[in-house]
């Protein structure tokens, strides 16, 4: 064998030009894989890190929607989340809302209108007023410049408002960009909480499961229980929520681009292999005298057949490993312009690699088998 | 060594062998004297098993290899034949080691005493310190020294040249021939086809060849004319 790998190094190097430029369809071809498959699986790797912070992997989530937009404020009650840690197979029960402003009405003088509002955040840029963190249960809040339009003629900054009941004084109004969601009002977070937290509907339960338990039938007995005894069971619906399903989905679409892309890359291959053909065919009859003078000192026919197989294979696998050069240095150069890492993976390589082994064995056998098959007597007369 | 019993070949209806009864003993050194065209090559080619589409019987020592295996076949020509062609038939691109190392790469013999085989045979046909050396490098003498280091390397029983000498000078034809006889004396059989009745004379016997046709000496050849 290795004097096989030998003879095959030999008489690639014998004609190197010749060889370089088959190889270029290869080079080209394998660091196109190489690249795409990088690009994809950093980008994968990139959505499912960013999509993936749900770990789901001992919890069942049930989710509640209402069936009519008039009553949205329903959900899970401490009874349903008892009924639900009743279930074989659940360690405990946590009540959650999958959003998290809350739902308020809002009066000013004879002018009122509902309104979204949240704990406010750690920065706001404001038109109007300045901003600070407001301690304790202050009854200061940040209004909307929309809202601010909607409730006050002119400034509206130090006017009193009354939000569910309680009484706020206006400390600044913030501009809701296009771009930015933003909620109609914020308050201090110990407000929020003591006046505003209960009202967000808890539409969320999330059920923490044992090791060994199976999700699936949990989910199911779930479903079925709520229908049956939910609280809030006439104004919406039950369901398993599955929140790892969009990056799977969006993974799953990702790859089939990927290997499309691919797919394309290995048309270029099958050029490639078109070429290595020729290449073989051509050394072949070029070396007819060589395999006559190897038959008759005691090459078999498939001693020469595996010769020039090997020889095909080498130069692939040559044009296989520059392509795979090529290709991590193109990765580590627009890894500079990505937003994200392109990462090459070991299935990337050994996949190339045997990419390149399979192109030179299949294009490689027709001509090889012409070798070896060829009449002994007709290729000692060669000169 | 070999015996041939009514061996023929044609190709369509053009007759190339008739009638061919040869034998050949262990030791022996027969020259095939005759014309251009008239089946010499033919010939050495079915005694050195390189063509099977013939017809009679040819036994090598004492075996029937008609219907054998490309696998067996090249393993017997590996093993116990060794070929010398007219034109040298060296690999161009192979050095003499090289060249003189192509039957030892498929010969399960001899993989071990691969140099000392190499280095032993380079002496006995005298191109010491040659071995790195290009055919192209070579003299024509030098060459098919080559080309008979490689055709004893594997120690055949046999060994099948044709026309060894017909692309060289007298004086290098000597040398040539004077190496056959000495491999010869070792007790290697040697058949060699050639058209040189000097270079004949080195050997112990010579058989006539005419269209086709096999003769135990030249007065037949004359007479069958």
């Amino acid at each position: 064998m290795t004097d096989k790998i030998m003879i095959a190094f030999k008489s690639i190097g014998k004609n190197k030009n010749r060889n370089f430029l088959t190889m270029l369809g290869i080079i080209i071809g394998i660091a196109s894989v190489i690249c795409i498959l990088a690009i994809g699986d950093g980008f994968a790797h990139t959505v499912t890190k960013g999509m993936g912070n749900h770990n789901t992997r001992n919890k069942v989530i049930l989710q509640w929607q209402p069936t009519s937009d008039y009553n949205t404020d329903g959900g899970f009650t401490q009874n349903d989340a008892s009924a639900l840690a009743k279930i074989p197979g659940v360690d405990h029960v946590k009540l959650a809302s999958s959003v998290t402003e809350a739902g308020a009405k809002v009066t000013y003088r004879t002018k009122k209108t509902s309104i979204g509002l949240n704990k406010q955040p750690k920065h706001l840029k404001l038109i109007k007023g300045t901003y600070f963190t407001m301690t304790g249960a202050s009854n200061g809040i940040y209004i909307s410049e929309d809202l601010a339009q909607k409730l006050f003629k002119e400034n509206a900054l130090n006017r009193l408002i009354t939000v569910n009941g309680t009484v706020f004084v206006v400390q600044g109004i913030y501009r809701i960009s296009n771009m930015n969601y933003r909620p109609d009002a914020y308050v201090a977070k110990t407000t929020f909480k003591q006046l505003f937290a209960s009202q967000i509907s808890r539409d969320q339960a999330k059920l923490y499961v044992q090791a060994d338990a199976n999700k699936k039938q949990i989910g199911k007995t779930a479903v079925k229980r709520m229908k049956q005894m939910g609280e809030e069971k006439k104004t919406g619906k039950y369901s398993v929520s599955h929140p790892d399903q969009i990056s799977k989905q969006f993974t799953r679409i990702l790859n089939d681009i990927t290997y499309f892309i691919a797919f394309i890359a290995g048309i270029s291959l099958l050029i490639a292999g078109i070429g290595v053909m020729n290449v073989m065919y051509i050394t072949v009859s070029e070396r007819r005298k060589e395999i006559g003078i190897r038959r008759a000192f005691g090459a078999t026919s498939s001693d020469i057949r595996n010769q020039f197989l090997i020889e095909s294979v080498v130069l692939c696998v040559i044009g296989g490993i520059i392509g795979i050069i090529i290709g991590y240095l193109f990765v580590s150069i627009i890894n500079a312009f990505l937003p994200f890492k392109a990462i090459i993976t070991p299935y990337a390589l050994i996949l190339s690699l045997s990419v390149s082994t399979a192109v030179g064995l299949i294009f490689g056998f027709i001509p090889s088998n012409k070798a070896a098959k060829s009449e002994l007597v007709g290729l000692l007369k060669e000169e | 060594m070999l015996k041939v019993t009514d061996v023929g070949k044609s190709y369509g209806k053009f007759t190339v062998l008739k009638n061919i009864d040869l034998e050949v003993a262990d030791g022996e050194f027969l020259a095939i004297m005759g014309p251009s065209g008239s089946g010499k090559s033919t010939l050495i080619n079915i005694l050195g098993l390189l063509d099977q589409s013939y017809t009679g019987e040819y036994l090598l020592e004492g075996k029937d290899y008609k219907d054998v295996s490309d696998n067996e076949l090249s393993q017997i020509r590996g093993d116990q034949l060794g070929f010398v062609f007219q034109n040298f038939k060296l690999l161009t691109t192979y050095n003499v080691y090289e060249n003189i190392e192509v039957p030892l790469v498929y010969s399960k013999k001899a993989q071990n005493n691969k140099n000392a085989l190499i280095a032993d045979v380079i002496e006995k046909v005298g191109l010491t310190g040659k071995e790195k050396n290009l055919p192209s490098e070579l003299s024509g003498g030098q060459q098919q020294r080559v080309a008979i280091a490689r055709a004893i390397v594997n120690r055949p029983k046999l060994i099948i040249a044709d026309e060894p000498t017909g692309a060289l000078d007298s004086k290098t034809s000597k040398e040539i021939m004077n190496i056959f006889t000495k491999l010869n004396k070792a007790g290697t059989t040697i058949i060699m086809v050639t058209h040189d009745s000097e270079v004949a004379d080195y050997a112990m016997r010579t058989v006539y060849i005419r269209d086709g046709q096999l003769y135990n000496d030249e007065k037949s050849v004359r007479n069958h004319d």
